[in-house]
């Protein structure tokens, strides 16, 4: 696999906070018998380096109210595509898009108060310039999120 | 949600090791009422969990996939199985049941073409799948930071 090489203390910290962003520092400290500046210091270095952007909290859209959660697979002239998903990146609900290689040209996820809203939203993508089908697809039930299943790079 | 449950989300969505004692000085509150307030926030399933955004270029992924995944329907076949089997497997991310024209939504980050290929097989192999269509696209971005991450 190709990426930069990390040693196991890297790799433990990542791990840690991949499963719990607020992992206090000494309990991996503690678990890998090195001092929680070393801890710190690691983890500094894993951000300057640009191979840990951030942490984040994990929300669930529909306990924010946004009920409806889609998936709307887009077919569109191959000249407009960057258009349709910088159309689509720009309206309100849309919370992801990307143009995709396959049997569709973009795909966006959209979040929405009712189902009315994504009706709409899924219209305003259909109206737009060079849209020729969308398909929705509702993300039913619960969504099962495993931030743990990236491969990190091996370890030296 | 109170201006306070706000802030705390805004804050730890943008760094989710903020401190409470933080939190709490910027909204002029004790940090046990901060304290509280996250709780309950995780009670109650807004807040599911933290992690750290990686970058996926970084770490060796050249982009992303959406599987697309027909369960069968013959008696035995449970998607629900299919779910559980996804979600174990390396480099899916985000597994959902759908409503529409297939049945279940992977979210997949891929090192190359060979390792799309691959999966796609690992996938189609997973007992209870009638059939898969996938999309890829490039580029190490973050899907949706506010709710789920690739």
């Amino acid at each position: 696999m190709p990426g930069p090489r990390l040693d196991a203390l890297d790799a433990a910290i990542l791990r840690a906070l991949q499963l719990d962003a607020r992992t206090k520092y000494s309990d991996i400290a503690q678990a890998h018998g090195v001092s929680v500046d070393t801890v710190i210091k690691r983890f500094r270095r894993l951000k300057r380096t640009g191979l840990a952007r951030r942490t984040t909290v994990l929300l669930d859209p529909r306990r924010l109210g946004l009920e409806i959660v889609a998936s709307l697979a887009i077919t569109a002239d191959p000249g407009a595509i960057r258009d349709v998903v910088e159309h689509a990146r720009g309206l309100n609900g849309v919370i992801f898009a990307t143009h995709t290689m396959g049997q569709i040209d973009a795909l966006a996820i959209a979040a929405t108060h009712t189902m009315n809203e994504m009706s709409a939203l899924k219209d305003t993508i259909q109206r737009h310039r060079g849209v020729k089908d969308v398909k929705a697809s509702i993300w039913a039930d619960q969504f099962l999120l495993c931030p743990q299943n990236f491969e990190l790079p091996p370890e030296e | 949600m109170s201006e306070l449950d706000a802030l705390i989300l805004e804050r730890l969505t943008c760094d989710a090791r903020t401190s409470f004692r933080q939190i709490a000085a910027e909204a002029g509150r004790s940090t046990d009422t901060v304290i509280n307030h996250y709780d309950r926030l995780v009670a109650d399933g807004v807040i599911r969990g933290s992690t750290v955004v990686l970058d996926t270029a970084t770490i060796g992924y050249e982009g992303a996939a959406a599987f697309n995944i027909d369960a069968a329907t013959a008696e035995g076949a449970s998607p629900a199985a299919i779910m559980q089997t996804l979600i174990g497997m390396p480099n899916i991310i985000l597994a959902t049941r759908t409503v529409g024209e297939h049945d279940i939504l992977a979210l997949a980050v891929i090192h190359d073409i060979g390792h799309y290929a691959r999966l796609g097989r690992e996938i189609a192999a997973i007992p209870g799948v009638r059939g898969i269509s996938s999309n890829l696209w490039p580029g190490g971005q973050e899907i949706c930071p506010r709710y789920f991450i690739i």
